[in-house]
């Protein structure tokens, strides 16, 4: 069938991933380009997502940590920026790595009794934490805002005398990249801030993975007494994988603090904690485009299908959501990249016994 | 294999979360009015501004000065006008909708009647789309934002809840997207200075406690106060605008107990311990269904002169007080269509018809909530007909410059003026009720509090 020699087909698969991997590249470059603005302002809040669920994936995924609480750490994310930006108005990125910081202790405190409970006992800690802090938000209403919100504002005089607040906004700088309209060229400017720190925080997850640090978190996971015995610092690796799996979530609520201009206690709830699992699970795991590919199916499902639906439909929207996943985790139990792998080692077991036919051939 | 275990138990556990979710989701955002956005330190300035601008002759809102981007006829088409609304259709709040249902009644009505007939000369029908924030404050600016931007409305009208008010009003200053006719009376719309973008389509929750407190100080210039008040923007601003108007009289308030929504189902036991503390007037600043459960909970032995919000004065609310609603208190501005002497009303009358036309069935009709959504179609439809020209910033200014407006169900000695930041409030024209045999009759004059609704203000 093939006429290709074997060496030359493993060179061109090797390019395969390259070459999606630019496809992707380009498509997410040029989406700003061609989507109104309205549209590029939602597909900018699925990046935040993204970043959330890749910090979840490299704590269930690579670590096999259970976390039913990130949500509550992408919240303290994004209380971090909104309070910072109110209070002393420091540079948006600045306030990114700010909440990375504080999300990062954040999960370390939670990482440490993490080490003596495990499994299911630990989605039950995290869960704890995940329905306490709208709670604490609550009770903290004249700091946080409470389900009302807090909007992240600047305050200047308006025409009439009146100290006003006006919202944030990425100001624009003067590239052909963007539109000539100042909201849209906002728009785009913000979204491409949000790719760019998205990539960032991927390829340094992917380094973190393919490292000797990488392999101790995976080898933990695989079989806990045997990295101990191998010489792996359980202890502090797990620690640390908490720490950088919050601060990743931090880093998402951040930039969703930075989008939306505004937080309240009822955005960051146990359900966005479910949601973020989701991301993970329908993504796949361990892999690391995984959290990329779920929260893109999360946010086509919720800002792109809902919308359509019915009326009378929509209030039963969870139950859909609930439905096809069950059914997806039973056609395929390893997500999307699981069902790609899969199909991937079927079509390179049919190419080894053509080839093992082929070189029969007399 | 074993890494594949915690994960699978993971989406499982995921996926019954989500499907619990969808059996009942009255989660995390049953306040009724809670919150406050980060403007507490400017409640001051609203009153300095006085008439700077030179009264009448400068218009209130100048888009080219107040606006970045200025789209004052984006939502008409033709000869169509396209509004938003935003709702809790589902959720534990779901009671709200029936508002929209009375919002929708006005605008088929009005559609029916061959459109409304703008400032402009032009005639105009109405098309309103409706969305779903299930009254969580964390899902209003997703809806909002869609309503604005992609189907591209021109307004908003009658958008329920304060939180959830509060949760787009940066947005649609930012954007200059005008929101008419609130269906809340939070003190935070009167900051038209710097919101001027939003207007009320309720009394002024302060106006309605100094009402009571004007009629108390007459009644019982010694009353006790045992105050019952929710725990969030809207309860306190009746608990503000009560303490600050018994400074320097003899009424006290002997006991006050918070209700706080989101944790608590019942108000029984703050009731019952209110009843403990001797005072002869309950002043029940609480909304949605635990407010006439607190009638419920009075015990026998405690009849104090009780006063209810007026959010939850219609006949739907008051059938779950299960006859403890004789004699009760509470402030009105419009006409009861759950009482027999103001069904007779033309204006009653021309609701319940065209209202049953538009299909809304009898116990809406005289249940009081679809009224109110009503009343916000009418303000909406009364500012069209005065505009001189259809864009957003001349309709909004010339809400804020009305000269002795009646509409909708609006008592019919009423009439509101409005002057931009001096005088934002629409409605000011209040009376004291008392509820007798199962109808509510006023025991004061309709008092006009008009331009004066903002230093109510606790």
């Amino acid at each position: 069938m093939t006429s290709s020699s074997p060496a030359k087909s493993l060179g061109a698969r090797r390019w395969v991933p390259l070459i999606a991997l630019a496809a992707v590249a380009v498509v997410c470059l040029a989406l700003p380009q061609v989507l109104s603005s309205y549209w590029t302002d939602t597909i900018t809040t699925w990046i935040p997502l993204a970043v959330a669920a890749l910090g979840l994936n490299l704590l269930t995924g690579y670590n096999g940590q259970i976390s039913v609480g990130h949500g509550a750490l992408f919240g303290v994310g994004a209380y971090t920026t909104a309070l910072i930006l109110n209070e002393w108005h420091w540079p948006f990125l600045v306030t990114v790595v700010a909440s990375a910081v504080v999300c990062f202790v954040a999960g370390v405190v939670i990482g440490l009794p993490a080490l003596r409970i495990k499994g299911l006992y630990l989605a039950l800690v995290t869960l704890a934490v995940a329905t306490l802090f709208p709670q604490i938000l609550e009770q903290f209403s004249d700091t946080t805002g409470g389900s009302a919100g807090l909007g992240i504002t600047n305050r200047e005089l308006n025409r009439r005398g009146v100290m006003t607040d006006r919202s944030i906004r990425f100001e624009p700088p003067d590239l052909a990249l963007l539109s000539a309209d100042d909201a849209k060229a906002s728009s785009q400017w913000r979204y491409y801030i949000f790719l760019l720190v998205a990539a960032i925080c991927f390829l340094l997850v992917r380094n973190l993975v393919n490292s000797r640090a990488g392999r101790s978190i995976i080898a933990i996971r695989d079989n806990e007494t045997a990295a101990e015995v191998s010489g792996v610092n359980v202890a502090a690796a797990k620690v640390f994988t908490f720490g950088i799996s919050a601060a990743l979530a931090g880093i998402g609520g951040s930039l969703s603090a930075l989008e939306l201009a505004r937080v309240s206690s009822g955005t960051f709830t146990l359900v966005l904690s479910l949601n973020l699992l989701v991301a993970v699970v329908v993504g796949g795991t361990p892999s690391i485009a995984g959290p990329a590919i779920g929260a893109v199916f999360l946010g086509f499902f919720t800002n792109v299908i809902t919308p359509e639906f019915p009326e009378d439909v929509k209030p039963l929207t969870p139950l859909i959501l609930g439905v096809l996943l069950v059914v997806l985790m039973l056609a395929a139990p390893g997500g999307i990249v699981g069902m790609y792998r899969q199909l991937q080692a079927r079509l390179a077991a049919r190419r080894a016994i053509s080839q093992t036919a082929i070189s029969q051939v007399p | 294999m074993t890494a594949q275990r915690p994960l699978r138990l993971a989406a499982v556990a995921a996926a019954l979360a989500l499907l619990l979710s969808a059996c009942g989701r009255d989660d995390d955002n049953a306040d009724d009015t809670g919150g406050s956005d980060n403007t507490t330190e400017t409640t001051a300035a609203s009153d300095e501004d006085g008439g700077g601008d030179g009264g009448d002759a400068a218009a209130f809102i100048v888009p080219e000065e107040d606006c970045a981007n200025y789209e004052g006829t984006k939502g008409i088409e033709g000869d169509t006008i396209k509004i938003g609304t935003v709702r809790p259709e589902s959720g534990a709040y779901s009671i709200y909708d029936t508002i929209t249902k009375g919002l929708e009644a006005y605008v088929t009505a009005v559609n029916t009647d061959g459109g409304v007939t703008a400032g402009d000369g032009k005639t105009y029908k109405l098309e309103l789309v409706k969305a779903d924030d299930a009254y969580d404050p964390a899902k209003t600016p997703a809806e909002v934002r869609r309503l604005v931007e992609q189907e591209g409305i021109f307004a908003m009208v009658g958008e329920i809840g304060t939180s959830n008010n509060l949760a787009v009003r940066q947005y649609m200053n930012d954007n200059c997207v005008p929101s008419i006719g609130l269906a809340t009376g939070s003190p935070e719309w009167g900051k038209a200075a710097e919101y001027p973008w939003f207007i009320g389509g309720l009394p002024s929750y302060a106006t309605e406690a100094h009402a009571f407190m004007e009629y108390l100080k007459t009644e019982k210039p010694a009353a006790k106060i045992a105050l019952l008040y929710q725990d969030d923007d809207f309860g306190k601003a009746y608990q503000a605008t009560i303490k600050k108007d018994i400074e320097g009289t003899d009424i006290t308030i002997v006991d006050e107990q918070s209700f706080n929504p989101l944790t608590e189902t019942s108000p029984e036991s703050k009731v019952a311990q209110l009843a403990t503390s001797g005072a002869d007037v309950f002043f029940v600043g609480i909304g949605g269904a635990p407010c006439p459960a607190a009638l419920r909970a009075q015990p026998s032995d405690w009849t104090p002169m009780t006063y209810i919000s007026i959010t939850c004065s219609g006949k739907t609310a008051m059938a779950l007080a299960q006859g403890r609603d004789e004699g009760i208190y509470s402030t009105q501005a419009t006409y009861d269509v759950g009482t027999a002497a103001d069904q007779a009303n033309p204006k009653v009358q021309e609701f319940f018809t065209k209202g049953a036309a538009a299909g809304l069935q009898e116990a809406e009709l005289q249940g009081g909530i679809a009224a109110a959504g009503w009343g916000f179609g009418a303000l909406f439809v009364r500012g069209l007909e005065l505009t001189p020209t259809v864009d957003r910033a001349t309709l909004m200014n010339t809400l804020y410059s009305l000269d002795g407006e009646n509409f909708g169900l609006a008592l019919d000695d009423a009439a509101a003026h409005t002057n931009g930041a001096d005088d934002p409030w629409i409605i000011e024209d209040l009376r004291v009720i008392k509820r007798t045999a199962g109808s509510w009759e006023g025991v004061t004059e309709l008092i006009s509090y008009d331009g004066k609704s903002n230093d109510f203000v606790g």
